[in-house]
């Protein structure tokens, strides 16, 4: 029986493994299950990850993965909040007396900012545990909805920028306005709950 | 009751022992508990950065923090209940835990920060409403409130692979 760590990921360090600590909280119960079996070529770009030195520093130093996973948390309330905010001004919710546009100037940078801090913590994270993230359905299930997440945020702001008056005229008046927010809302707070659930949908340690 | 002995009767409580053997509720309630506090800490980022003087620099104090502060108090609340539920999960793993204390400490030491804030800088607002640069004490207020702030995640964070 695979063990399967509390919230923290994958058990495969057994020494010195104090921040690793795996357990059997789920062991008695009867797991949904993903083989290995991936194909050839995203295997080989498996072990390609894991052989490099990167990856290698990454997996030797315990405090690292918690580190960059605290980062990108970080990073992820940025995104959030900002969302949020930005959905809340365009439902009529909140910051009613700043215009859409200068909503959009406060927070969008800072969603864009925090995304490429996402990119760079999250790319060392895979590096780190190739087998754990790629080979993982909630982390696909993820990066398929961060491409949404993004390409609806650029449109957002594209037309914001073309059509301020319309942005700030019309949107609390539209209710298809208000389900698109709110459902970009919803797909951000998806994003974030996918990748809280990677560290549950890992079965196979052994061969990672 | 010692504490030992009330947290061990926690966890032997029928919730307790559902939300640790289920293979549903405890990420269910991690879930929860991540994008709320998520958007607590983005959202006091927020009202920081504006102490700081970084951002939302046009808009007065007063206003931002009215805008945004009801939502932290509201996503607050709901992080604490999935946090509670958690922790009676297994009380005593968490209790004996060092990142969860300091974690509950960080919490606390914001709370202060925040009460200390209300109680003197944040009087005479009125008076530095729209002020940028702002006041030495909204600085360090907001800083402080940050720095507390960051230090939960990185707790909470730390907790996941430290509690068996």
């Amino acid at each position: 029986m695979p063990v399967r760590s509390a919230s923290g990921g994958p058990k495969k360090r057994p020494k010195n493994a104090a921040c690793r600590q795996g357990t059997a909280r789920f062991d008695a119960y009867d797991l949904p299950r993903r083989t290995s079996d991936t194909g050839p070529v995203l295997n080989r770009f498996i072990s390609l990850l894991a052989g490099t030195d990167l990856s290698q520093a990454i997996q030797n130093y315990e405090w690292i993965i918690p580190t960059i996973q605290s980062i990108h948390i970080l990073a992820v309330s940025i995104v959030l909040s900002s969302v949020a905010m930005v959905v809340l001004r365009l439902m009529g919710k909140a910051g009613l007396r700043t215009s859409i546009a200068d909503t959009v100037k406060r927070y969008v940078p800072w969603i864009w900012g925090a995304i490429v801090v996402l990119a760079i913590t999250g790319t060392l994270l895979v590096i780190g545990e190739p087998k754990r993230e790629l080979t993982n359905a909630a982390f696909q299930l993820k990066m398929v909805m961060v491409l949404v997440g993004v390409a609806i945020i650029a449109a957002f702001q594209i037309s914001v920028g073309r059509h301020p008056e319309f942005w700030n005229k019309t949107p609390e008046h539209r209710a298809g306005l208000k389900l698109i927010a709110v459902g970009t809302l919803v797909l951000f707070i998806a994003i974030a709950v996918a990748g809280r659930w990677i560290a549950y949908m890992i079965v196979d340690y052994a061969a990672a | 009751m010692s504490i030992d002995a009330i947290l061990e009767a926690i966890y032997n409580w029928p919730i307790s022992a559902a939300i640790r053997t289920d293979y549903f509720w405890f990420p269910f309630l991690e879930s929860v508990h991540v994008v709320c506090i998520c958007l607590v800490v983005g959202s006091i980022f927020v009202v920081d950065l504006r102490l700081l003087g970084i951002t939302s620099n046009k808009k007065p104090v007063t206003e931002l923090a009215k805008e945004v502060l009801p939502w932290t108090w509201g996503t607050f609340v709901i992080a604490v209940i999935a946090g509670t539920l958690m922790f009676m999960s297994k009380t005593t793993n968490y209790y004996a835990d060092d990142f969860f204390r300091y974690k509950m400490v960080l919490i606390v030491l914001a709370g202060v920060n925040m009460a200390v804030f209300h109680l003197f800088t944040y009087r005479s607002v009125e008076k530095w409403d729209r002020d940028v640069p702002t006041l030495l004490g909204a600085k360090l207020a907001g800083g402080f409130s940050l720095l507390c702030w960051i230090g939960v995640v990185f707790c909470g964070r730390w907790i996941g692979f430290t509690v068996i």
